[in-house]
């Protein structure tokens, strides 16, 4: 990043503290590309939404603390504070939001449907089951294993592969992805 | 842009007010001490100082006592203010370590002596825990006035900052204890004050994600611009 950018956006701040709206909307516009590629990059794998719910975290917090940057010192350090704080608060949020969450399949409840009227909710072929289960990455197989054959929370089975709880529910749900191809191919 | 993006930007600039620019740490920490040292003055006047007060004013371990005490608080409110501007100087942090050596220090003597005449076993260490709350009288109004603007900066590290905080508060509340009651017995004062004032730091700092989090400081900026 460049000093003449730090001082362009640190002009354009500048104008914004004292309440000129285009200035800002030109600071916020300017920098919206710039935050979705630094989340980007800090976040690989959360989809474009998540993102973009970052970037607009990361907006209104400029916002709302913009009356502390000092146009006597650089911007982008300002900015990037405030942007690095924003999503290690978003990961502290997620993982205790996680820690309470308990997932649940979408099933069908209308009586009509014949699904929920069945008086049995097991997997037709529990070899077959078992075959594919037993085919999977290890990770995935000791996610399945885990959280969905022995139940046990994500913290624990988490400390068991001595990984953290975000990459085992990307396991699962990978696992869950791949159970499911490879078992319509067998039906 | 996505077009949530591009509204939530337009939404902003509708709403952006000229701010007032925050002043540096320490002119935050100068008025906040100007607002503190007011109420303990009227704390003063209501509880009457220690009936001693002038002749301890010329002991200098007493004075050094409650010098770095105050410079403790006044060190802590700086680095408290420093920790909410985002980039700003972590150094800032380490401001009260020094007088806060020089406070703990100054007991030291006292303590020494007061060993070698009782011994480990028979250390007076009996205290009515009246101190307790007159700390948290006098660091009221100081705490309050530190909450209401550490809300204005950006909520960081909240519990460093509310710690920090808190620390100021109590060293002042402290200061106040000893201006107004004659208590002199050191490892006492070691014990109950000093650890009071630690136990009130650690305390805000553990609460201090309840008034310091982005979610109050980004509603309070949208009800502002309403």
């Amino acid at each position: 990043m460049t000093d003449t950018l730090d001082d362009h956006f640190g002009q354009l701040m500048q104008a914004a503290q004292t309440g000129d709206g285009d200035a800002y909307i030109q600071l916020l516009d300017e920098l919206t590309p710039r935050l979705r590629q630094i989340v980007r990059n800090q976040r690989r794998f959360l989809e474009a939404n998540d993102i973009e719910d970052l970037v607009q975290d990361v907006l209104l917090s400029i916002h709302a603390v913009r009356a502390t940057y000092d146009p006597e010192r650089p911007f982008m350090p300002w900015l990037l504070a405030i942007t690095r704080n924003r999503l290690a608060d978003s990961a502290r949020r997620y993982v205790r939001g996680s820690a309470h969450e308990v997932h649940v399949e979408n099933l069908s409840v209308t009586f009509p449907d014949t699904r929920p009227n069945t008086t049995m909710d097991a997997y037709g072929d529990p070899d077959a089951l078992k075959q594919a289960i037993a085919a999977l990455p290890r990770m995935q197989r000791d996610a399945i294993e885990m959280l969905k054959l022995r139940e046990i929370s994500l913290k624990e089975a988490a400390d068991a592969c001595n990984t953290t709880v975000g990459a085992l529910k990307v396991a699962t749900h990978r696992a869950m992805a791949t159970l499911r191809k490879m078992l319509v191919k067998k039906r | 842009m996505t077009r949530d993006t591009e509204q939530l930007i337009r939404q902003l600039a509708n709403s952006a007010h000229p701010v007032r620019r925050l002043a540096q740490p320490y002119v935050r920490a100068a008025i906040w001490l100007a607002i503190s040292v007011s109420y303990l003055a009227v704390i003063v006047v209501a509880i009457p100082a220690r009936h001693d007060l002038s002749s301890k004013l010329s002991e200098p371990l007493f004075v050094i006592e409650q010098t770095a005490a105050l410079a403790t608080g006044i060190a802590a409110a700086i680095a408290a203010f420093a920790t909410v501007i985002p980039a700003h100087n972590r150094k800032w942090i380490l401001l009260p370590l020094l007088p806060l050596a020089i406070w703990l220090g100054s007991l030291g003597p006292g303590c020494l002596q007061e060993l070698n005449h009782f011994g480990w076993q028979a250390l007076p260490l009996d205290h009515s825990l009246w101190c307790v709350p007159i700390i948290v009288l006098v660091g009221a109004v100081p705490a309050v006035a530190m909450v209401v603007m550490l809300r204005r900066g950006a909520p960081l590290t909240p519990q460093l900052t509310a710690a920090l905080g808190g620390l100021a508060a109590a060293g002042l509340g402290n200061v106040g204890v000893r201006i107004i009651h004659p208590e002199d017995v050191t490892v006492m004062l070691l014990f109950w004050h000093i650890g009071a004032v630690m136990a009130l730091s650690a305390f805000a700092g553990s609460m201090g994600h309840h008034f310091l989090n982005w979610g109050s400081t980004v509603r309070a900026s949208e009800n502002t611009a309403r």
